[in-house]
């Protein structure tokens, strides 16, 4: 028995439904994790097959191996590594076309390749033809076609994995019909050894490059000295500051272009010969899109169906949530009696009870809100539709500065912050990701709500939903309108240039939603035991603790002490009550703690249900606080620093302390401003 | 003409592209080469369209399209 375990590193398009191939080997059974230094995902997973261990790495998608992108230097260096084994080369066998680029690529890269043609039913079912003997004879690779959806020839692939490790490439047909014309040294001998062979001018180029190049790293240029020599050709800055070589005399003008030139009329020399019936049918995409992308319609039907998640997401969420609250009543009170009963002290079933129960229980309510939300996404991804959302909003982005693909995050934003900030990795340019980065927090998220709704109704009666629903546009026009001024003040043009791909409409896969879904989930919980779990500590000691030690006397404690000091920076506002600035700081842990802090604070139990309202609203208006300083409230909620996990995703996907310093502030300065304008103004009126 | 300016459901072949080259290596890469004949799938009046390049359809802005120069076919 062979005890090496294999690695095989699957690579493949944007698309070409790899993820869907490695979930179908994996299954969930995978490790999620980030590459090192970078925000880019890896996805690693493990399976046997006959008394074999083979472990899958998941690459990210990639149209090139070029140093263009984060993912393809991810890749190409992982590749490159002496951790992989065999490349799976995955691509879409209903636009072999496209994918073959990336397939040339990685076979110059020297190490086992095999082709796996998938969606082969797709191909099938349009009636197109791919001849699967001329195609490995033109290639010099294994192609094995498979199926990820329908689950067909998955472990064909892999006997040809391991059938294939150790293998050069085969001989290959010679494919270039001029080669009598041919005048380059070894021209024969090249055309045995590897598919891709480029005209003699670029194959002269390469020769004199690799001979530099071994000549002087004879080691490290080894085993893929062509790689290399064609990299340096095409002006790869990163490969080019590796070798202290220089190449300025063989660079005379820009090779880069023509190679990728000559790649792509050898791809059509191939599908020529090895596709027939390539466009017989009508595709059924493009019926789709003739109403989804629809010049007119296309907006109206997206904002549908952006209603229909968001009515899902509440109604039905709430429904669920209603659930999950009366069960954390449930587990609360049972401890409570369980801990008091073993006559564990009272200072402990405090901290248990009112810091961590009520902190990470309180966010675990909000489980089903986010379940559903990511379902309906999950949906809407798999299906092919969220592309198309870029394109139908690309218009109205442009105005702002944006292109239609930072839209999605600012979507996402009314969800939850969280995974709105990662979503802005789809945008390419860093510019435009920090951009829609430092918006998405004023899209008001979900855990805002519950302080619109409790204040709204203690203080606007009639006219409470109207107050709360103005928390949502006030939030959006704030981002369209900051979006508008960094858009003045960057004075560069380029960037936001909208490219896309469209992929194919299908019916989304269970099994992808399944595991989409379930990482969000498990993300979310593992939020809940970490981050909220240490917030709700910290806050149930400050509010406990005291100069004088344990105090049961709230006006005691560090909280009441850091609230008071606070309290002149936050009396312009109308918001200069200890209580508040305690509950607003403590908000900063996560937004829905301001309503939990309000009801400990003001020492009111069920601050929700109509007698406690009816309690805070006199203690309140006892303190002087009426409506205006309640809308000032809402709106400083509203605009504030957002939730600690927030600013925690903020930090790791700018990778910069200091802007996500600079966005902290500026939150806090917008929100102080707003709160303050709309406190003075009505004050005047009054 | 550009393919800004490209009429919906026309074929078009690309003559040159006056782009950065970073994004220009993006679009060749993607198999959008000068001679490479690409189809407009759907257009909006003013701004992005969807362009179909060897099988494979995308949604352009027009900061790329107006820098495409084509020719009908």
């Amino acid at each position: 028995m062979n005890t090496k375990e294999l690695t095989i590193g699957f690579v493949g398009n944007p698309n070409c439904g790899k993820t869907t191939l490695f979930n179908a080997y994996t299954g969930a059974n995978l490790k999620v994790a980030n590459w090192p230094g970078v925000t880019v995902e890896k996805k690693e997973g493990a399976m046997r097959l006959h008394d074999e261990t083979y472990r899958l790495v998941d690459l990210p998608g990639t149209y090139s191996l070029t140093s263009y992108t984060m993912e393809e230097m991810v890749t190409r260096q992982y590749i490159l590594s002496d951790d992989v084994d065999v490349i799976v080369d995955v691509a879409d066998a209903s636009a072999l076309e496209r994918n073959l680029y990336l397939t040339l690529q990685l076979m110059e890269l020297g190490k086992p390749v095999v082709l796996a043609l998938n969606m082969m039913d797709i191909v099938q079912e349009r009636g197109m033809e791919i001849d699967l003997h001329r195609l490995p004879e033109m290639l010099g690779i294994p192609c094995v076609p498979v199926s990820a959806r329908k689950k067909t020839g998955l472990e064909i692939l892999i006997h040809t994995v391991a059938h294939h490790q150790d293998k050069a490439q085969g001989e290959k047909i010679i494919h270039h019909h001029d080669l009598e014309k041919s005048q380059h040294e070894g021209v024969e001998e090249h055309h045995k050894r590897y598919a891709m062979v480029y005209s003699d001018e670029i194959e002269d180029k390469i020769d004199e490059i690799g001979e530099r190049l071994l000549k002087k790293y004879p080691e490290e240029t080894n085993e893929n000295l062509r790689w290399y020599a064609i990299k340096i050709l095409e002006n790869d800055q990163e490969i080019k500051e590796r070798f202290s070589l220089d190449f300025s005399d063989i660079l005379d003008k820009d090779y880069e272009k023509e190679i990728i030139n000559q790649k792509f009329g050898f791809i059509e020399e191939v599908i020529a010969e090895c596709v027939a019936n390539r466009t017989k049918k009508v595709e059924s995409t493009d019926r789709t899109d003739r109403i989804l992308t629809h010049p007119v319609l296309g907006l109206p039907i997206f904002l549908l169906i952006m209603a229909c998640v968001f009515f899902l997401t509440f109604t039905v969420g709430d429904w669920l949530k209603g659930y999950f609250e009366v069960a954390l009543e449930w587990v609360t009170e049972t401890t409570t009696q369980g801990l008091f009963a073993m006559g564990v002290g009272e200072m402990l079933i405090s901290l248990i009870t009112d810091g961590i129960l009520a902190g990470v229980g309180g966010i675990l309510t909000f489980l089903p809100n986010i379940f559903i939300l990511f379902l309906a996404l999950a949906f809407l991804e798999d299906s092919g539709y969220m592309a198309r959302v870029a394109y139908v909003m690309d218009g109205i982005m442009g105005r702002i500065g944006l292109s239609g693909r930072a839209f999605l995050p600012m979507l996402l934003g009314f969800g939850c912050t969280v995974p709105a900030v990662m979503a802005s990795r789809v945008l390419e340019n860093r510019r435009d990701r920090m951009k829609t980065i430092l918006i998405t927090p004023f899209m008001s998220c979900s855990a805002r709500l519950p302080i619109y709704v409790l204040f709204s109704e203690l203080f606007f009666g009639d006219k409470a939903m109207i107050a709360a629903f103005s928390m949502y546009v006030l939030g959006l026009v704030l981002a369209i309108l900051a979006a508008f001024v960094l858009r003045i003040l960057d004075k560069s043009e380029e960037g936001d240039m909208l490219l896309i791909e469209l992929p194919e409409y299908k019916t989304p896969n269970a099994h992808t939603i399944r595991i989409y879904v379930w990482e969000k989930v498990k993300d979310y919980l593992s939020k809940a035991g970490t981050t909220i779990f240490v917030a709700s500590i910290v806050m149930w000691l400050i509010m406990n603790l005291g100069l004088h030690g344990f105090t049961t006397d709230m006006n005691q404690s560090f909280g009441a002490i850091i609230g008071k000091v606070l309290v002149p920076v936050f009396a312009p506002i109308g918001l200069g009550y200890w209580q508040i600035v305690l509950a607003l700081i403590s908000g900063i842990a996560a937004k829905e703690v301001v309503v939990s802090s309000c009801s400990v604070l003001f020492g009111i139990g069920n601050v929700t249900t109509q007698a406690g309202m009816a309690n805070l609203s006199e203690l309140l208006g006892q303190m002087g606080f009426g409506p205006l300083n309640a809308y000032a409230l809402m709106v400083f909620c509203l605009l504030y620093v957002p939730c600690m996990a927030a600013v925690a995703t903020i930090k790791k996907e700018t990778e910069s302390w200091r802007l996500t310093g600079i966005m902290a502030v500026f939150q806090l300065v917008i929100a102080w401003v707003m709160a303050f304008l709309i406190f003075q103004i009505g004050s005047l009126m009054r | 003409m550009t393919l800004y300016e490209g009429e919906k459901g026309s074929t078009l072949l690309v003559l040159r592209m006056a782009l950065p080259v970073q994004t220009e290596r993006r679009l060749e890469v993607l198999g959008m080469l000068e001679g490479t004949r690409i189809v407009v799938v759907n257009r909006k009046k003013r701004g992005a369209m969807i362009v179909k390049i060897r099988g494979t359809r995308f949604a352009m802005g027009q900061s790329i399209t107006r820098h495409i120069e084509v020719k009908e076919v």
